[in-house]
């Protein structure tokens, strides 16, 4: 039984926590759709090489639901779109949404032709850095959808248009415009997610100046095996393969300096890649400096089963200062041995910085009259009547308790437009 | 592992030390990012970390026998980089201040400094008598000569007992640390104490580790003023005695002469340095962290020290007699409370940090 079919759910970020949001509403038979701000669906989850605890691909759960989007008529989703506006109240508003041109059309076969011919370069967002892709490109492998897209701030445009001699399709229409898209919708869902925080603002850890100094997000990238190196962890200085390798825990979070309250994810992550490294190499050492270990609950068990791996050494203290040898660029870290009074100074060939999750309110404003809270995580009771908000918008959290909450906003937005509450 | 060990936390001692400019020691989640931070903490047994969670457990034995808050020049990288605003700095500044209190005798003179308008009354009964007993009650006339007013002989008398009184109980107070200091490490010394005691003080002299302070690099010209300042004026009063004396030449002094020359250099010394050291606590922790009751009641009086001590001279040359005698008066409250609140404030903190690098030379222990 549909309920409420004529009337449509707006999910704000296409996410896992906004695709889960925008699935269950559909498959209840309300209409839902999507704006996101990326080329691609998959937010974030789309960049990891792994899930804890389980240490399951997260493409695996991605693609089933990118299928129950295509098969359902009632999502309809837009990449490139940024909401600029909302109006009107519960059951009936306005959203102007502008949607970026992307310059390639639903010709696209994805053959690639059209990156032969690019003569530009750019840095690759998707792999934060660490690669580039031509200025036509397919922001990763299995992009939701399969379509190349042209990066307009480098692109030379029409005096180039090598592209769109190469593609056979005529999909590559480099007159396309932005355009603002009018939504009437009844309730509205905030899945805004999470960026990383910004390594470089913590002098003292050297991201950026040590050139083997990565972060966390940076790291799943390496173990993916569509990442830039493949799947293989090597160090960015020289390529060498990663032998002895630290953690640098809270990297930015619990600290009022930086991200004032814990990201939660960090610890597990941390875990999670240790494993990664001790996989591709059995012979590599890890070693974790951290404050406190969270792992919550049914996580123990995955911080037992690394803690039983006799290469990976949990160390407390907080590194403070990383420095770089500069004939070898080993990375030296210095930190507090709490529990021996201590100093250490010791060297790895690469450091992963577990930076903490901020939230996407907190550095960009929108619309909709939404407060958050000092730290720039909405504040749910604040929301006016009708809007909700879910995942990591609203507080630091996993995928799975993600997901729960986006499961919850399908009934909320439901009550909302047969106006129950 | 670690030995097992029972603690009993002093309640009294962390409520106290929460007073005297503590007050975030038990926002410390124990990160150890300032022990990595400071330019001045060894590696074997750093500082401040182990120090914020005994502080938090208060245990007061084991930290007033601790060399390593006075190794701490309290340049406040670690309160910078703290990620929880525990401001380790503050609690060490805060720490010395408590060890000053408890390891003075007698203790008695602690509370009264404690107490800045007591401490100050004390002073003002006590010329008050001297200048009632001698019938001076009154603005002399003639020209503003200060030995009209309270004489030479009572003056040296009067402060001569004070200074070898404060003298005593600050020599006994130095030799308690020390005793405590020794305690901690028997008999395994890498350096002899005369040759480590040397080198600490020519380090003063130059004040090479506040140099190696980041966070709040400026410090070292303030302290190293007032530093300079007090050695001057220590200077000017053996000079001045040796005029007397020997010379047989009487204040006033010339301008010209170069003592005098030397004494106003070491008064501005003094006042610019006192003044610098302001600026700095006003700018490095905002006006809204305030800095330790201990420390502003200090500085507000070796300000005031100075300020009197120019005024009573430019007002003497300026000669008005009314305003004159009675600033020098207020300027010797002053000098009374400099001199016998020595070891009960911070100018204490001189002969500790002397002995506590001295102690980390012999053990081998100095970051230099």
């Amino acid at each position: 039984m549909a309920i409420a079919p004529d009337k449509t759910v707006l999910v704000i970020g296409g996410g896992i926590s906004g695709v889960t949001a925008a699935l269950e509403t559909a498959e209840a038979g309300t209409k839902a759709v999507i704006v996101e701000r990326n080329p691609y669906l998959g937010g974030r989850v789309a960049q990891l090489y792994r899930y804890f605890p389980k240490l399951c691909p997260p493409y695996c759960g991605l693609e089933l639901n990118f299928r129950r989007i295509k098969e359902n008529p009632a999502i309809t989703f837009y990449t490139m779109a940024e909401v600029e506006d909302i109006s009107g109240s519960a059951g009936n508003f306005t959203v102007k949404v502008k949607q970026r041109a992307r310059y390639v059309n639903e010709k696209c076969t994805a053959c690639n032709a059209c990156v032969e011919a690019c003569p530009v370069e750019r840095p690759n967002e998707f792999n934060f850095g660490m690669d580039t892709t031509k200025a036509i490109y397919l922001p990763h492998e299995l992009s939701f959808p399969m379509r190349y897209v042209i990066d307009s701030s480098v692109c030379k445009g029409k005096e180039c248009a090598k592209c769109v001699e190469a593609c056979k399709y005529g999909a590559i229409d480099l007159d396309m415009e932005d355009k603002t898209i009018e939504l009437n919708v009844g309730a509205i869902v905030f899945a805004t997610g999470w960026n990383l925080y910004d390594a470089t603002k913590m002098d003292n850890l050297s991201f950026g100046k040590v050139k083997n100094v990565i972060t966390n997000m940076m790291m799943e990238r390496l173990a993916a095996p569509n990442g830039p190196t493949k799947g293989k962890i090597l160090r960015p200085s020289d390529g060498k393969e990663v032998q002895n390798i630290a953690f640098v825990q809270c990297a930015g979070s619990r600290d009022e300096n930086h991200l004032n309250y814990c990201s939660a994810i960090c610890c597990m992550a941390t875990m999670k890649q240790a494993t990664y490294i001790r996989e591709k190499n059995p012979d590599s050492k890890v070693t974790v400096f951290y404050i406190d270990l969270r792992a919550p609950g049914k996580y123990e068990d995955f911080y037992k089963k690394v803690e039983a791996d006799e290469n990976i050494q949990f160390i407390k203290g907080k590194v403070a200062k990383i420095e770089e040898d500069p004939e070898t660029q080993d990375v030296i870290v210095t930190v507090e041995d709490v529990a021996n009074v201590k100093k250490i100074h010791e060297r790895f060939d690469m450091v992963v910085l577990a930076a903490g999750m901020e939230p996407q309110t907190r550095t960009q404003r929108f619309p909709g009259g939404v407060t958050t809270e000092e730290n720039g995580f909405i504040l749910k009771d604040k929301l006016q009547d009708g809007i909700f908000a879910v995942g990591v918008a609203t507080g630091p959290k996993d995928v799975n308790t993600s997901n729960q909450e986006a499961t919850a906003s399908a009934i909320n937005c439901i009550q909302t437009l047969v106006g129950g509450k | 592992m670690p030995e097992e060990r029972v603690l009993s936390p002093d309640i009294n001692f962390i409520r106290d030390l929460k007073k005297v400019g503590g007050e975030t020691v038990k926002k410390c989640y124990q990160c150890a990012t300032c022990a990595v931070v400071c330019p001045m903490s060894p590696d074997e047994r750093p500082f401040p970390r182990k120090e914020m969670i005994m502080a938090q457990l208060g245990q007061k034995e084991s930290l007033l026998a601790d060399p390593d808050i006075w190794y701490c020049h309290n340049c406040n990288d670690c309160s910078k980089y703290c990620p929880r605003g525990a401001r380790p700095g503050d609690v060490l500044s805060a720490l010395r201040a408590k060890f000053i209190n408890e390891n003075a005798i007698p203790s008695f003179m602690a509370k009264i400094v404690r107490n800045p308008i007591l401490a100050l009354a004390i002073p003002f009964v006590i010329l008050f008598l001297v200048l009632a007993a001698e019938g001076h009650l009154h603005i002399p006339e003639g020209k503003i000569v200060y030995s009209h007013f309270f004489s030479i002989h009572t003056i040296e008398n009067l402060f001569g007992a004070l200074v070898a009184l404060a003298g005593l109980s600050y020599i006994i107070s130095l030799v308690r640390f020390w005793g405590k200091l020794k305690s901690l490490n028997g008999t395994d010394y890498k350096m002899k104490f005369g040759d480590a005691f040397v080198e600490t003080i020519v380090e003063f002299l130059k004040h090479t580790k506040f140099t190696k302070c980041e966070a709040n690099a400026d410090r070292k010209n303030g302290h190293m003023l007032v530093f300079y300042g007090f050695v001057g004026l220590f200077i000017t009063t053996c000079w001045i005695t040796f005029y007397y004396y020997v010379m047989k030449i009487h204040s006033p002094i010339s301008l010209a002469d170069p003592m005098k020359w030397w004494a106003n250099l070491s008064a501005l010394s003094l006042l610019v340095g006192i003044l610098i050291i302001i600026g700095n606590h006003m700018k490095d922790k905002g006006i809204n962290t305030k800095t330790s009751s201990f420390d502003w009641t200090f500085i507000i009086m070796i300000l005031l020290l100075a300020i009197t001590g120019l005024l009573t001279e430019l007002i003497r040359l300026a000669g008005i007699r009314q305003l004159a005698y009675p600033m020098y008066f207020v300027h010797l409250m002053f000098v009374f409370y400099t001199i016998v609140y020595f070891p009960y404030s911070k100018l204490a903190h001189m002969g500790y940090r002397t002995l506590a690098i001295t102690y980390y030379k012999m053990v081998g222990k100095d970051v230099m």
